[in-house]
């Protein structure tokens, strides 16, 4: 073979190869392999679709909220939620100076909003809104980027320690799959928390969205939450960039060493 | 009345933080990629006879950062072996989802750099194997050479301006969230670009070519390049800070609390020991005409950019969403997203960079411009 035609054999088999490689990723997405959402979600399985026709969220009546941290160790337990990590926690904020001073406490839960910037940004699909609004993560899915939990303004996700992936709150989708009310809105003492379907206007949450002016937590990042709070301060309606958290210059001060990689800054 | 200092958090959880010390390390990388390849492009595609001769190098450099660069990302995920399904699954968040993105560039663009390289040395190949390659063959390789440095231009912009595209979504962090970012991440690569070629340029000429000698006139013309990279770079980021800070809404009480704790780290290290002081190196004369100074030159802004990039990463990530006051980073030292990761990447990259520069015979085709014919 001279030199021309050993070149010429050699395209021919770069030339066949590539047209073998073309066709197999060609012919790959009619075997199922790439999906514009993930492969739960294109089972239809019932997890991943929800209650179809209904829109799941919260009103949180802070008038009755004591601060007494019940749904912070339900949800813990609930969930098993690893150590250090929350799904949902009352963070206690003092307003005023002394002597007209006045405590507010501010549960927080994912808002499993109407315009999650969690949802879109998520490169792997595996995190997605269920039809009923709920936003999950499927732990089997997600690769651990960190996106959403950037993207989240409401800081309400979390990496997983165990799974490794990220995590958040699923509103007790579970429970609420059985007809359960969420476990933090199942152990509210003050009967704060309220649970239920915005679709439906006899529900408790619809009514209480009707009688009472309600708000919403950084309303300006557009994400349109689904957890409406009655009462909120607008002080702490922003959630506020105030100096240090008084726990954390109590534990700077005993000597408390930072163990965690991002821990918050002491003076 | 503020109501803001009359507020306390007496109790509140530490939020997670997703991005290390990896991440500003790979914005630094496809920076600096970027600018390598723009600077190639200078020569291959606008036809400036004054960077002929490190075309090919840079060309070659681009090449290695960006083989080198993904790692980085990959380190910082946290089930690094799910990777498949970043290439499979959730095609629906792909207009909405930047990271995404980064499926198409990040191969698309090493492989281009990889044919043209591959089309630029041809000759050389073929010499080497006892083969000449005809007149004709040559010039077809040329014009093959400036479609597909035409073609790398956009991509090598967007590959990195997509990164800042990553960051810039994030509405939910002030200090990320500017339309500004592709382009100010874009201004600040040529500058680490730069400013690693006045590095690396003459460790190579010095020791791995045939003539053995630095062309300082083209030290002189890259310190200028980055004299004029960084006012660039300094307009965009004016733009930036005083759009941001001043004239903005709710985000700029957060931005005045992060610039005003960070004063030192930010205004002192990055702006002016980083970027004024090497641009001052470039624009004087007598500065510009010293080896020793440009090379100053090269490795302050190079460091520069990548505070500025760590800076922006982490400090975006520092400020709290639902907790007050900052957040404090400290990277692990061993393990996934450490120091000894990105010093690994780091040893990675010179790794493929001596067997690129092995492979490829950028020092022959380096020599044309450096050694008369006698002399060969």
């Amino acid at each position: 073979m001279d030199e021309k035609e050993l070149q010429q054999s050699r395209r021919g088999f770069v030339k066949k190869t590539t047209a073998l490689i073309g066709a197999a990723v060609l012919t790959a997405p009619s075997a199922n392999a790439i999906s514009l959402t993930n492969p739960g979600r294109e089972r239809g399985d019932a997890r991943y679709i929800g209650q179809e026709g209904k829109r799941f969220g919260m009103v949180i009546d802070l008038r009755k909220c004591v601060g007494c941290q019940a749904c912070t160790s339900a949800c813990k337990s609930e969930n098993r939620v690893p150590k250090e990590k929350f799904r949902t926690y009352v963070p206690e904020y003092e307003l005023g100076t002394y002597p007209n001073v006045h405590k507010a406490f501010l549960p927080q839960l994912c808002n499993h909003c109407a315009e999650p910037s969690c949802v879109s940004v998520c490169p792997t699909g595996a995190t997605f809104a269920r039809k009923d609004g709920i936003v999950v993560v499927d732990s089997e899915v997600c690769w651990g980027c960190g996106y959403c939990i950037n993207a989240c303004p409401y800081d309400k996700r979390y990496f997983n320690p165990i799974t490794n992936v990220a995590d958040k709150c699923t509103l007790c989708a579970h429970r609420v799959d059985h007809g359960l009310l969420p476990a933090c809105v199942e152990s509210c003492v003050g009967g704060a928390r309220v649970f239920g379907d915005f679709n439906d206007p006899h529900s408790a949450v619809s009514k209480l969205l009707s009688s009472f002016p309600t708000t919403v937590l950084k309303p300006a990042s557009g994400t349109k939450p689904r957890v409406f709070y009655i009462a909120l301060s607008g002080e702490i309606q922003g959630l506020p960039y105030s100096p240090n958290v008084l726990d954390d210059m109590a534990r700077k001060i005993d000597g408390m060493p930072t163990t965690r990689e991002w821990s918050t800054k002491g003076e | 009345m503020d109501f803001g200092t009359l507020l306390h958090t007496i109790s509140s959880i530490t939020p997670d933080r997703p991005w290390g010390i990896d991440i500003p390390n790979y914005f630094w990388f496809t920076g600096s990629s970027a600018a390598a390849f723009i600077i190639s492009s200078f020569a291959h595609v606008f036809g400036m006879k004054e960077y002929k001769p490190i075309a090919g190098f840079s060309l070659l450099l681009a090449f290695v950062l960006l083989v080198a660069a993904p790692m980085n990302l990959i380190d910082d995920l946290r089930q690094p072996g799910r990777i498949i399904n970043f290439f499979f699954y959730g095609w629906e968040n792909f207009p909405t989802s930047p990271m995404k993105w980064g499926v198409l560039l990040l191969i698309a663009y090493p492989l281009l750099i990889l044919v043209e390289a591959l089309v630029l040395y041809r000759p050389y190949f073929w010499f080497s194997k006892g083969m000449v390659r005809s007149q004709e063959q040559i010039e077809k390789d040329h014009h093959l050479g400036v479609v597909l440095g035409a073609i790398g231009i956009p991509l090598a912009l967007s590959v990195h301006g997509y990164t800042g595209y990553i960051l810039g979504a994030v509405h939910a962090i002030p200090l990320f969230h500017t339309p500004l970012m592709p382009i100010l991440f874009l201004a600040s690569a040529m500058v680490s670009g730069t400013g690693l070629l006045i590095i690396l340029l003459p460790i190579f000429q010095k020791f791995f070519t045939d003539f053995k000698r630095v062309d300082m006139a083209m030290m002189q013309r890259l310190a200028r390049l980055l004299s004029w990279f960084i006012v660039i770079d300094l307009v965009i980021r004016f733009f930036w800070l005083t759009f941001a800070i001043t004239f903005n809404g709710e985000e700029k009480y957060a931005l005045k609390l992060f610039f005003g704790e960070n004063f030192w780290e930010v205004l002192i290290v990055d702006y002016v020991i980083c970027l004024l002081v090497p641009m001052i190196i470039g624009f004087t004369n007598y500065f510009a005409r010293s080896f020793k100074w440009v090379l100053f030159a090269g490795i302050l802004s190079a460091i520069g950019v990548w505070i500025f990039r760590w800076n922006t990463v982490i400090g975006g990530q520092s400020i709290g969403k639902t907790t007050p006051f900052l957040l404090e980073y400290h990277p692990h030292i061993v393990g996934f997203d450490s120091i000894v990761s990105v010093l690994s990447n780091w040893s990675l990259l010179i790794a493929l960079i001596a067997l690129v520069m092995v492979i490829f015979p950028w020092d022959k085709e380096m020599a044309n411009y450096y050694v008369t014919k006698e002399e060969r």
